[in-house]
């Protein structure tokens, strides 16, 4: 965990500045800034039709913004491509998951870079050997890296997911409601995953609308209403109440109460 | 580990043990009830003639694997053989004839890819529209008149001899270890299977789905147009009509096969055995002298019940399906 | 357990579906022996005699039928010996058109009735030329002594023959004509053909059609098989010659319909669209000048327009006592088949013929047709 004197120093991963995007009439985003630092997970909350998922999908190069800028590594971008966003290190891990499921463990997280021998094989042994390396570094267990996904659990998939996103050569990665319609031991080993992100200094976005899971795993909770970025916290200075007051925007004087704690 | 391995191995090729069972049936079967069945000849017969169902099936093995399908295949045989005919006629040596046959295929793959991938339209109608075309212009290329005569060096890619066998089955043989390489062991065939499983988690993995599948077209129309070249040959005649119904064989194989036609999952192996069976069953039913019309009824339930047995095993998946919802629901 | 039960249902399924497919095929069922010659002989034969008690007391069209057998009885003597159980197989085009389901008929019959076993075979559609080799290629892999075979198109048949010639199966070639050229190139021969003079069917059909117009004429349309199928060419290029010659009558439109029935209603309405004072139509074969009548009664233009069609089929042989259809240019099936058989025959039992042998025509309209009653 870091405080507030570290973060003053550190470079953020990526910085989100003016972003504005509407579909027709309907202003989904209306110039939201954001920093999201590396070794942190960040989460992102607010209720449905707020713009999260915008948000995430202008990162990830899904949409592009009607205005605003990216800038990563010293380079400012008008917007994103999928490819360019993964060039660069943003990996997202998606509701759906973004699996294949016809194709086993080891063919999902090396999909689109796979390790070639003889310049036309897929290496079949050494993907093999990697994923199961990596899956044990981030303690997912499964059956067999040669296991088709579509037999997987939940969890497992998720496990998956993530092993893939770092294979991509992720250093930030976006979570879509990770635990959404999850049991409650998998949702832990899950959380357990992303928290595990973050230490390991990796820059983590989770969305969420389980607050009990994000005050569980979060650095910092940043709150979105009605397009608007409408307040930052760190996890420590704040608590559920606050949070919930924010995203349904029930208490204008508790957004003042908290500025000043902040503050102080 | 091991464990799972065996029996994942053993649920993969599971319907493909199955079929050669069913073909060992059939041939046992057509053995005792036919003296002249098992004879080479009648043997040689059935290769020689499967190898065209093969070649052709062998693309759409990878089209189907895809999450696609190509109805143009016949259409575009008879479209390749004749613009070999025509190159021929004008005096083109066979070799870059055949060239431009095989050209003309692809192309006309990729056309059907190309808008099939670029306009997100639904394959059936594009590869519809273009078995249309295809078959237009071969009829305007001919007149609708069949093209006849061609050297020995041509038609020797139908009716010649490589020892015992002859040039479509040894055709076939190596198209289909070199697409069993490719679909299983290459990149393009992960992505072929992926494009089928989920076409969104490969344009994800910043994968150009466009180009993956303008290929799998691609392929498709350029076995379309081997299976022209060998029509062609062997009937020393470029006919605008020849090919017809090829599409719906094709499909049927693969299919029996255990290719599955929601895409994702593919079986070459499956494919070259279902070809071969249906050729022991046309050629037995003939050797029986059983008329036309049972041909078609025998194979129209041998494809049912394939189907139905495949979507009957797949239900087995359905304990992981429901969890698979459960981590999916918003 | 569920999912073993699932298992069984689907191995029962398939299991049931092989034993169906050996039910086929075995010889003692129905389906089978229906289509065999050999076990289901006894029957035919007495529908023969039927039919001899029906000539002895019959109209005068049996004499014309007679005539025309003996016409071609004479063309063929010496005649081989009968009854002695050869087996000769015989490959149509296809079961999906009345004419060649006459003619297996025929076959079968005749086959009946010269002693020998007789095995008809088919491509599964008329355009299937790669399926008929096939076909032919699994009939040389048994032991017919001689094969009749009726191909798709001049070329397709070609090297099941070369193969058939190798193995010393006699082919003889009924009907469209094999390509002898491609024959010769390839190492075969036809060891004997019977056809029917497709140019004097278009010729004799086109006269008739002349000659009811009258000094007049009028516009007049032709509708093809397939394009390059050796009746198609051969039935347009007789009546096109008697038209262009005959004054006062002009082609307006020469389309393929492909034999088919659809094809053919559609290209009559398209002609009748285009030229409403059309005066008459020849079509290729019987079956588009039905769909050719059809689509003519469907635009309330029957009247005044003759629809002429090649064959004599059955349907078209109610369609002329009707009135639906003008003529039709008839030559006997029975005849037809009969007389390959028994060429068939000669060639394996040594007999040398004719290198082509013709079967008589007979032009059949609303005038004569009562003459036709029982023709087959």
């Amino acid at each position: 965990m870091s405080n507030d004197a570290a973060q003053g120093k550190r470079i953020p991963y990526i910085r989100l500045r003016n972003i504005k995007k509407s579909f027709g009439h309907v202003i989904a985003l209306d110039g939201v800034d954001l920093d999201v630092y590396p070794g942190e997970v960040m989460a992102l909350v607010g209720d449905n039709g707020a713009g999260k998922s915008t948000l995430i999908k202008i990162i990830s190069g899904v949409l592009n913004p009607d205005e605003g800028e990216l800038s990563l590594n010293g380079k400012t971008f008008k917007h994103m491509t999928p490819s360019r966003a993964i060039e660069l290190g943003i990996s997202t891990v998606y509701q759906d998951l973004a699996l294949v499921d016809c194709l086993d463990v080891a063919s999902n997280i090396f999909l689109g870079r796979e390790p070639l021998k003889a310049c036309f094989f897929v290496d079949k042994k050494r993907m093999n050997r990697e994923s199961e390396e990596l899956l044990r570094r981030l303690k997912v267990s499964i059956p067999s890296v040669i296991t088709p996904v579509e037999f997987l659990s939940g969890g497992q998939r998720q496990g998956v997911a993530v092993a893939r996103s770092i294979k991509l050569q992720g250093r930030m990665i976006i979570f879509d409601e990770p635990t959404a319609a999850m049991g409650v031991s998998e949702s832990a080993r899950v959380l357990e995953l992303i928290r595990s992100l973050g230490d390991e200094g990796f820059a983590v976005l989770v969305i969420s609308h389980n607050l009990h899971h994000v005050f569980t795993i979060a650095d910092c909770i940043c709150v979105i209403r009605s397009g608007r970025l409408v307040k930052d916290f760190r996890t420590e200075n704040t608590n559920p109440d606050q949070v919930v007051g924010f995203i349904t925007g029930s208490n204008r004087y508790t957004e003042e109460y908290t500025e000043e704690s902040i503050t102080t | 580990m091991n464990r799972t391995k065996i029996k994942l191995l053993l649920g993969n090729i599971f319907p493909q043990l199955l079929l050669i069972l069913v073909m060992l049936i059939m041939v046992i079967f057509l053995s005792v009830a036919s003296p002249f069945f098992l004879t080479w000849d009648n043997f040689r017969n059935v290769f020689d003639h499967s190898s065209l169902y093969i070649i052709l099936a062998l693309g759409m093995t990878f089209v189907i694997s895809s999450g696609g399908v190509d109805l143009s295949v016949g259409a575009v045989a008879a479209l390749s053989g004749v613009c070999m005919a025509v190159a021929m006629q004008n005096g083109l040596g066979v070799g870059t004839s055949i060239l431009i046959g095989l050209a003309a295929g692809g192309l006309v793959g990729a056309a059907n890819g190309s808008i099939i991938s670029l306009f997100k339209i639904n394959p059936f109608i594009v590869t519809l529209g273009f078995m249309s075309l295809a078959r237009g212009l071969a009829l305007i290329i001919t007149g609708g008149i069949p093209i006849y005569g061609f050297p020995r060096a041509f038609t020797w890619w139908g009716s010649g001899h490589i020892g015992p066998l002859n040039p479509p089955m040894l055709l076939a043989a190596f198209m289909a270890a070199l697409a069993a390489l490719v679909l299983n062991m290459s990149r393009f065939g992960y992505y072929t299977l992926a494009l089928g499983g989920n076409e969104e988690a490969l344009r994800r993995s910043g994968v150009s789905i466009h180009l993956y599948k303008i290929m799998v077209y691609l392929l498709c129309g350029v076995t379309a147009a081997l299976g022209g070249l060998i029509v062609t040959a062997r009937l020393n005649t470029a006919e605008p009509l020849a090919g017809w119904m090829l599409e719906m064989d094709s499909i049927a194989a693969v299919v029996l096969g255990g290719t599955s036609m929601k895409g994702g999952r593919g079986s070459i192996a499956g494919t070259l055995i279902a070809c071969l069976l249906l050729g022991i069953l046309r050629n037995g039913l003939v050797i029986l002298s059983i008329p036309a019309y049972y041909q078609q009824l025998l194979i129209g339930m041998i494809i049912l019940s394939a189907v139905i047995f495949a979507e009957v095993r797949s239900r087995k998946g359905l304990a992981s399906t429901h969890k698979k919802e459960r981590s999916t629901a918003v | 357990m569920k999912e073993k039960m699932k298992r069984m249902l689907a191995f029962m399924l398939l299991f049931s579906l092989v034993a169906f497919a050996a039910g086929c095929g075995s010889p003692a069922s129905p389906p089978a022996s229906g289509e065999k010659t050999g076990t289901g002989a006894a029957e035919e034969v007495k529908e023969d005699d039927d039919e001899v008690e029906k000539t002895a007391a019959g109209p005068a069209m049996n004499s014309k039928a007679q005539e025309i057998e003996q016409v071609l009885m004479d063309q063929l003597a010496p005649l081989p010996e009968f009854n002695t159980g050869e087996k000769i197989g015989v490959l149509i085009i296809t079961l999906a058109n009345p004419f060649w389901v006459a003619m297996k008929e025929g076959y079968e019959k005749a086959g009946a009735e010269l002693g020998i076993e007789v095995a008809v075979m088919a491509a599964p559609t008329e355009g299937d030329t790669k399926s008929q080799l096939e076909t032919l290629d699994a009939m040389v892999a048994r032991d017919y002594a001689a094969i009749v075979a009726s191909p798709i198109e001049p070329f397709n048949l070609v090297p099941g023959v070369v193969r058939a010639n190798k193995k010393g199966i006699k082919v003889i070639n009924l009907g469209p004509p094999i390509s002898k050229e491609a024959l010769k190139e390839a190492g075969g021969w036809l060891d004997g053909r019977i056809t029917v003079d497709y140019e004097e069917q278009g010729a004799m059909a086109a006269e008739y059609i002349v000659e009811k117009l009258g000094p007049a004429g009028g516009k007049v349309a032709i509708i093809q098989g397939i394009p390059g199928a050796g009746q198609s060419e051969g039935r347009t290029a007789g009546a096109k010659k008697v038209f262009e010659a005959a004054e006062n009558v002009e082609i307006v439109s020469i389309q393929p319909g492909n034999w088919d029935r659809n094809t053919a209603y559609n290209i009559a309405s398209n002609i009748l669209q285009a030229h409403p004072d059309i005066r008459a139509i020849f079509c290729c074969n019987d079956v588009m000048a039905l769909a050719a009548a059809d689509a003519l009664e469907a635009a309330g233009k029957r009247e005044g327009v003759i629809i002429f069609g090649v064959d004599f089929i059955s349907e078209a042989h109610e369609a002329i006592k009707e009135g639906k259809l003008d003529g039709s240019i008839a030559y006997s099936i029975r005849v037809y088949s009969k007389a390959a058989l028994i060429l068939a025959l000669k060639t394996v039992q040594g007999h040398a013929i004719p290198d082509e042998v013709f079967s008589p025509l007979a032009l059949v309209s609303k005038e004569n047709v009562a003459e036709f009653e029982g023709w087959e």
